[in-house]
């Protein structure tokens, strides 16, 4: 059987499982089972034990259930209620203003952290119910904390861009340099459609009725709330900056400040401590048994011969270079839909980068749109890691559905982002060219 | 006529130059070679099994060939330690050719890789070497470093009075460029310039740790023993060629890519005052010692290497 | 029919026990790490230790969920078709589904033992400047996976006896529907 159909069978088995309401991380691991069988033996499925061995050993991963049990913490203890409510003082009279703030905590976090689940936690537990209780619509709110939380590996640090590096041999500052100002363009995009949209659709976004915004003294009483959140990131990013921990580790000291935190809330008791522990449990293996599998299902797909099939795809493209960069780019949105973002650079990068290369285009450039578009990856359905952290902190009320729709317009931004970067390959390139 | 078509996992990132020179050469070399009967289905590494697994994947034969660290093998291979490298104990990579070829270090490793049905075949020898963000000038400064190490050289580097910690590959970089650790080692040169560390580390340290065996090739022994005679001789020559040729082009590409990032990036060389080498040295051989202790195989090599060493005049 | 109930409360009671003391790795990795850090950069001799066992008892954490979160129905699902379903539709759905979580969970604790034993049997250890042995931690593979499993087959006799009306079992009542707000 030719690669083409397998593949056709591989994701249409996937999607038909999907479908049909099984647990991703079971879809993923009994499709896989299943082809590997057919492709190479029984004997082969020693390669899905071997690779959940292999995600239990990542380390990057660990920062996980520390962010998250960081956000935990902090949305129990007050800390988070306080800020939203100074954020809603202050910013209540913009139409959307929270979201506005929410896309602005979630680029603060984004520079605190190498990974995307991080801040989609955070701001799934402490923002969502924070802007839903003021009226604000539940497609814009999850959509705003869909495409925040993916910010966290385009903006430095980032572990798609050092994994980008190690797979394509391009400097690690250089990649971190080029993507600050793509990361402020989408912030500033997003912002943009926020802001537009909730002004010509207020309901979507209601404004504190005037009586509300309280005085300007009740206003910097509420500035007392930042203090404490500001003390958290600078706990984390100070400690990266100045060279005290590894981005990992910083983790753990986002811990502390969300305890020293509590102990200043008068939160702090066993009760707190057990609950946000079991929340944190419930979230971390839901993404690390998606995580044992996924990475199981990408190496069964290019056990498969995925790659040899992308190569001959390409090769066959009509239209010069342009053509070849978008058809990619086309690729990695489609894989980004269904497989994980490591498994994609895996699988694709080896193909392109010799490709790009040779048609003379810049590896830093292209690898910041193939980051984008990874970014991309994390919320579009079915498969994305943003879908499950929030499908796993949203009130019960919200489905999958719901998250689904609501990244539509998001993408679209994106993708016009990359557009951007297209006609304007300075965004990118312009800061590493001046710092190296 | 029957063709073959091998499954084989690397331990290289795509991009690292070996991942072409020395598996890419091997699949043309072996395709050429028997007429393209026999095809290679390259892997980058932790595509299908994650580097430490490759050895256990190849000994149960699901895995046809793969690339590996002898440290990756070291709960089944008792030499594994030694092939990794005694630390400081030969200066070049033909001192190092020399013992695995010449005087019957890589047979021994045969053997006892062929009792989990695996064929061990080193790929190159080459040195491992130090970057450091400051120069190392005395003892004092040795001791005052905190390094980024890895398997035996972080024992080794302990007890010589370095403050090691081990750090992902991925967030290396990072962790240099902020300081948690002044010092690191990823291969030698074209380790250290693959990654970018020069950009954070300008100072590359002389002499090199090691000098070892520490990229192999191995083959499933089932896998091989499926293949026609002459087609088995033929893979075997192929590898016994490899070495030599891997060997010298590694060793040369050193010192190419050395230049350039001492003309590109500004590095400099920062040879260890002889105080801190004798220093060194002195940690070494109770390492080795040590290393002796781990098994009868082990003691006889580390009495082979130091034979050897005497018969330099080293010892 | 008393067994049946007994063994799948039984089940039940044991990841959600597991469950509850294997969340607090969570803290325990937390004051690893903060130890580590401290260890290196205030008292400037870094302890080669912390962060290697951090690693291992997270992915044992990792592993340790999947039963406990199968009793709590928190394997994330795309839920878009599935929810339109009356509760029998499911059920009879999950049966047929079940096959597929059955040849993942039966493959992966088939390899799982192998893969712990073939540690074992060497003593594997990691290999460190540490080398702590790590054939405890593969072990968890196939524990964690049996723990899923059996959890797994409770669900199974769940959804037989919500399927055919079977007396042994019975469901919750369904949480009410929140009302879908403007959109
Ligand atoms: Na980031
Ligand atoms: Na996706």
């Amino acid at each position: 059987m030719s690669i083409e159909v397998m593949t056709l069978l591989f994701f249409g088995s996937l999607l038909f499982f999907l479908v049909l309401g099984l647990p991703l991380a079971f879809v993923l691991g009994g499709v896989s089972v299943v082809f590997l069988y057919f492709t190479w033996g029984f004997d082969s499925f020693y390669l899905v034990a071997s690779q959940i061995w292999s995600t239990m050993g990542s380390f990057t991963l660990v920062a996980i259930p520390l962010f998250v049990f960081m956000a935990m913490i902090l949305e129990r203890t007050g800390v988070a209620r306080d800020l939203y409510r100074m954020m809603h003082l202050w910013f209540g009279g913009v139409r959307g203003g929270l979201a506005i703030g929410t896309l602005v905590i979630c680029a603060i976090f984004a520079a605190m952290v190498g990974i995307s689940g991080a801040a989609v936690v955070a701001m799934g537990t402490i923002a969502l119910p924070a802007m839903l209780e003021r009226g604000y619509d539940k497609k814009m709110v999850l959509g705003v904390i869909n495409t925040g939380g993916g910010w966290g590996v385009l903006i430095p640090p980032s572990i798609l861009m050092i994994l980008y590096a190690l797979i394509t041999g391009v400097s690690v500052g250089k990649m971190f340099a080029a993507g600050i100002l793509p990361g402020i363009m989408l912030m500033v995009l997003t912002s943009a459609y926020v802001l537009i949209r909730c002004y010509l659709q207020p309901h979507l976004a209601p404004d504190l009725p005037k009586e509300e915004r309280g005085t300007w003294s009740e206003k910097f009483a509420a500035l007392r709330s930042v203090v404490l959140p500001i003390m958290v990131v600078f706990m984390v990013l100070g400690s990266i900056i100045g060279g005290i921990t590894t981005p990992t580790e910083a983790a753990a000291m986002g811990v502390l400040g969300a305890l020293i935190s509590a102990a200043v809330y008068r939160a702090l008791n066993i009760e707190l401590i057990k609950d946000a522990s079991v929340r944190t449990f419930k979230l971390t293996g839901m993404i690390m048994w998606i995580l044992f599998a996924a990475h199981a299902f990408s190496a069964a797909y290019q056990s498969m011969g995925a790659q040899p099939m992308i190569e001959g795809m390409i090769q066959s493209i009509p239209g010069g270079p342009w053509a070849v960069i978008i058809f990619m780019m086309l690729i990695v949105f489609l894989l980004g839909m269904v497989l994980d973002p490591v498994g994609i650079m895996l699988i694709t990068l080896p193909v392109f980068t010799p490709i790009v290369a040779s048609m003379g285009f810049d590896p830093i450039w292209f690898g910041i749109l193939f980051v984008i578009n990874m970014e991309i990856g994390y919320m579009t359905p079915p498969f994305g890691f943003n879908l499950f952290y929030l499908k796993g902190v949203v009130p019960p009320g919200i489905t999958m559905g719901d998250i689904y729709r609501s990244v539509i317009p998001f993408v679209l931004i994106q993708i016009v982002g990359i557009g951007c970067l297209m006609v304007f390959p300075e965004i990118a390139t312009y800061l590493p060219d001046l710092l190296f | 006529e029957e063709t073959f078509t091998w499954k084989v996992q690397s331990h290289w990132p795509g991009a690292s130059s070996s991942y072409k020179d020395s598996l890419g050469r091997l699949k043309d070399v072996l395709e050429e070679r028997t007429d393209g009967r026999l095809k290679l289905e390259l892997y980058e590494s932790g595509a299908l099994f994650k580097p430490t697994e490759t050895f256990n994947a190849v000994s149960r034969g699901i895995l046809e060939m793969g690339t590996i660290s002898p440290a990756y093998a070291q709960n089944k291979i008792s030499l594994a330690g030694v092939a990794s490298g005694l630390p400081l104990a030969f200066q070049t990579p033909a001192e190092a050719a020399y013992f695995h070829m010449n005087m019957g270090f890589e047979e021994m490793l045969r053997e006892e890789a062929a009792e989990h049905n695996v064929y061990w075949a080193t790929d190159k020898v080459y040195q491992t070497e130090m970057v450091v963000k400051e120069p190392i000038k005395s003892v004092e400064d040795l001791k005052k470093l905190k390094i980024r190490s890895s398997g035996a050289l972080e024992k080794f580097l302990d007890e010589a009075g370095a403050a090691t910690t081990y750090i992902t590959g991925a967030e290396l970089y990072s962790a240099l460029d902020s300081g948690i650790v002044d010092g690191a080692h990823w291969g030698a040169a074209q380790g250290a310039y693959s990654m970018s560390l020069y950009e954070v580390a300008k100072y590359h340290v002389k002499p090199a740790l090691n000098v070892a065996g520490t990229d192999v090739i191995i083959v499933s022994q089932k896998a091989l023993d499926a293949l026609p005679e002459n087609m088995q001789a033929t893979v075997k020559d192929a590898l016994k060629e490899q070495f030599w040729v891997r060997t010298n082009e590694y060793e040369h590409k050193e010192k190419v890519t050395l230049q350039k990032a001492i003309a590109e990036e500004g590095v400099e060389i920062n040879t260890l005052p002889q105080d801190v080498q004798d220093h060194m040295l002195e940690v070494a051989q109770k390492f080795w010692d040590e290393e002796a202790k781990t098994s009868d195989n082990a003691a006889k090599a580390v009495e082979m290497v130091k034979e050897y060493l005497k018969q330099l005049g080293r010892l | 029919m008393r067994a049946l109930t007994a063994f799948m409360t039984g089940v039940t009671r044991l990841n959600n026990l597991l469950g509850r003391w294997f969340s607090y790795l969570v803290m325990v990795m937390f004051l690893l790490l903060i130890t580590g850090v401290a260890f290196r950069y205030l008292l400037e001799s870094p302890l080669s230790w912390t962060g290697e066992l951090t690693q291992l008892l997270f992915g044992i954490y990792g592993l340790m969920a999947g039963g406990y979160l199968l009793s709590h129905n928190g394997h994330v699902n795309v839920d878009l078709v599935y929810s339109k379903f009356s509760r029998r539709t499911r059920a009879f759905l999950d049966l047929f589904t079940s096959i597929l979580f059955f040849i993942f969970t039966l493959a992966l604790f088939y390899f799982g033992v192998d893969m712990a034993w073939e540690s074992f049997s060497g003593r594997e250890t990691s290999n460190s400047a540490w080398n702590p042995p790590i054939w405890p931690v593969k072990a968890f593979i196939p524990a964690a996976t049996l723990l899923l499993i059996l959890q797994g087959i409770v669900k199974l006799l769940q959804d037989i006896a919500i399927a055919f009306n079977l007396s042994y079992y019975q469901p919750e009542p369904e949480p009410e529907e929140l009302p879908e707000d403007h959109t």
